[in-house]
């Protein structure tokens, strides 16, 4: 028990914590914003991996890291809006069209990589380069807090940022008040004289680029290449994070860091000869008893509502 | 018009196996005329995954392209991946066996149910089955031969380098007697790795212990990567990642806090000897699985006719099926002293002066002893 508190309260867990959370909190984000437009892009899985492939592959041929990244978030928004032409404009099923997504980004992106590396597993052979790790400032002077959230790659602090400009862009602006309102009522929104194909494609455009941003810090921090599959279902977590926050920026990001907290967990307990089985399963426990809370305040909620109007 | 066109195709195919044939035959008068030059041994290789692993898959398709380098024309080689798709294994295989193959390569665990039960229908056909073994006692497989390797044998010797590493006074050792294993899943192959493995270092010191952590599958390299930091956090000073792909992660966090790793499966230190140096340059060596060895032998006793049919073997060092990788970052970072008593360690075990437990048929609870041991 000694044994767990010290691993819990340990700087390199908290550490650990920001760094499993941050792709989540892109894809999350990405999943946040097509939401509030009323399309569900159920597709983040296939644009991270897409993005990932593309950062990777854009860093090795120009030995830019940043044009690498560049390149990883205008793969993810173009796919965002492949999906958006597919939806929209050929009135496709928009799950429809993110499950095809899904599956291209699982096949297309090992097609693609067999084509530049010539393998069909990992792009070792490309030199491909990372994203920089940064001290912040003030922070690094700062004892434990220093070694907790500084030093952490550039991604992680700018998916801490997105979550307030999405908060931003959503609330405080009138693109928000439009996207919110095509995502409430799109008829009602239609008759005011808002364009409601065109709100959809850049909240899908969006979304593409969160995810983007969270495909390149698979491939260029979290690990420096790619490999076949390597998101590995965090498009899906993403989705139920953006859910169990109740569709809020700041709730998302709180379910964020829950998942994240229980994915370092059961990294971290494997040490301590807690059986795997168990260990494994943390993750997904979480995610039933957040859906269970989040759907129980809910129903709640409505019960409210109807008594009220009683 | 479907049809002509079909039999047009036919035709065409027809005359082309005719003409080919002819031309071969023109080239090849001075051969004998007897059985042999009639027909190549047509091999097939079903692969349950892709290739690209740089693990026993690509081994694997490595051993069919020695084979066929090997016989040139008496053979005629094909690798097909069946991908990870699980429900197209059994059709694929069955599809394949009714085909005019003359062996079929199949491998791992995952595939043994579906050859016990196609097997026995193809009674002609001869399999290979590498990395598991079918069971012989409540099927008629004769025609099976089923390889598995001591990979707890070459993990031994995985053991004592990392035992030898972590005592050592090496740039990168701590002084911590700590060094850890990163496995795919909690399966009695991994396992098997993880006995030899620890059997391995507390060999050379009793008060060796060993960090163990699974990863889950493996695929997910970025999940492999945390458990290794993790265990290099808790003062592991080298590890060893048997998880194909997913352990590759293993060796980026290996390079982040600058800790040695050892591969596992292929040569890993070669996968990123050009794009990335320094990452190469802490893998102190890799334990091979030496798929392509071991397809090549079988192969070898078939045309011999003395390959065991309806029987498994264990091959282990002595066939150069298992050991570890000797490249120039494991003549480079290891001291000769500890070099030569791998070697000293590698005859005894092939002597059966050293005798390694078994993962494979051993029960939880002697497992969790083990594991334990190392706590």
């Amino acid at each position: 028990m000694d044994k767990f508190i010290a691993i819990i309260f340990s700087v390199s867990f908290g550490y650990a914590v920001l760094r499993v959370t941050t792709p989540l909190i892109f894809a999350a984000m990405g999943a946040l914003i097509s939401d509030k437009a009323g399309v569900i892009n159920i597709g983040l899985e296939g644009i991270m991996l897409i993005s990932a492939l593309t950062g990777v592959v854009v860093s090795a041929y120009t030995q830019s890291a940043f044009l690498g990244l560049l390149m990883a978030v205008i793969a993810g928004s173009l796919t965002g809006m492949a999906m958006a032409y597919f939806a929209l404009n050929l009135k496709t099923d928009i799950i429809l069209s993110g499950i095809a997504i899904n599956l291209f980004g699982g096949g297309g992106t090992i097609f693609a990589l067999y084509l530049v590396a010539h393998d069909k597993g990992i792009s070792s052979s490309l030199k491909s380069l990372v994203l920089p790790k940064i001290d912040i400032p003030i922070i690094d002077q700062i004892p434990v807090l220093s070694e907790i959230i500084s030093g952490q790659n550039i991604l992680t602090y700018i998916a801490l940022l997105s979550v307030v400009f999405v908060y931003i862009l959503v609330y405080k602006t009138p693109l928000g008040l439009q996207i919110r309102a095509v995502g409430e009522n799109e008829d009602a929104a239609d008759s005011v004289g808002v364009s409601v194909r065109k709100i959809k494609y850049i909240a899908l455009i969006l979304s593409g680029a969160f995810a983007g941003f969270g495909g390149a810090y698979m491939s260029m921090a979290y690990v420096s290449w790619f490999s076949k599959n390597m998101t590995v279902g965090r498009g899906f977590i993403a989705l139920a994070a953006e859910a169990m926050g109740g569709s809020t920026p700041f709730g998302t990001l709180v379910a964020c860091f829950v998942f994240g907290s229980a994915e370092a967990l059961s990294n971290s307990l494997q040490s301590l000869r807690v059986p795997t089985e168990f260990v494994q399963m943390i993750p997904y426990v979480v995610t039933v008893l957040g859906l269970v809370l989040y759907s129980s305040r809910k129903t709640s909620q409505i019960r409210k509502k109807i008594g009220s109007r009683r | 018009m479907k049809r002509t066109l079909s039999l047009l195709l036919v035709l065409m195919m027809v005359l082309s196996f005719g003409l080919t044939g002819c031309g071969g035959s023109t080239d090849t008068v001075d051969e004998p005329s007897g059985e042999e030059a009639t027909e190549p041994l047509k091999i097939a290789l079903l692969l349950n995954g892709t290739l690209g692993d740089k693990s026993f898959f690509d081994s694997a398709d490595n051993g069919l392209k020695m084979i066929q380098e090997k016989y040139g024309d008496e053979v005629v080689t094909k690798t097909i991946e069946m991908t990870y798709d699980e429900t197209k294994w059994r059709p694929t295989l069955e599809d394949i066996s009714d085909e005019d193959w003359d062996i079929i390569i199949v491998g791992t665990w995952q595939m043994q149910e579906m050859l016990q039960e196609i097997a026995p229908l193809y009674p002609e056909k001869r399999y290979i089955i590498f990395d598991t073994s079918v069971d012989y006692e409540n099927y008629d497989l004769g025609n099976v031969y089923s390889i598995n390797y001591k990979q707890n044998e070459g993990s031994f010797l995985a053991g004592v380098l990392a035992a030898k590493v972590t005592i050592s006074d090496m740039e990168l050792a701590n002084p911590d007697k700590r060094i850890g294993f990163l496995g795919g899943m909690d399966i009695p192959v991994i396992n098997d790795f993880l006995v030899g493995y620890i059997e391995g270092a507390q060999y050379v010191d009793e008060e060796i212990k060993v960090e163990i952590s699974y990863i889950g599958n493996f695929d997910d390299s970025a999940k492999g990567k945390e458990l290794a930091l993790a265990q290099y956090g808790m003062g592991a000073d080298i590890g060893f990642n048997v998880a194909g792909q997913a352990g590759l992660g293993q060796l980026d966090a290996a390079k982040e806090v600058n800790r040695y790793a050892i591969g596992v499966d292929s040569d890993q230190a070669l996968i990123f000897a050009e794009s990335d140096p320094e990452k190469a340059n802490l893998i102190v060596t890799s334990m091979l699985k030496r798929v392509d060895n071991s397809l090549v032998r079988a192969i070898d006793m078939h045309f011999e006719g003395t390959l065991p049919y309806g029987s498994a073997e264990n091959l282990g060092m002595a066939e150069e099926a298992v050991g570890l990788a000797d490249n120039e970052y494991f003549n480079t970072l290891i001291s000769e002293d500890i070099r030569n008593e791998l070697k000293d360690i590698e005859a005894k075990i092939m002597s059966g002066e050293i005798t390694v437990s078994s993962a494979i048929g051993m029960s939880t609870e002697e497992l969790n002893e083990i594991k334990d041991s190392v706590k």
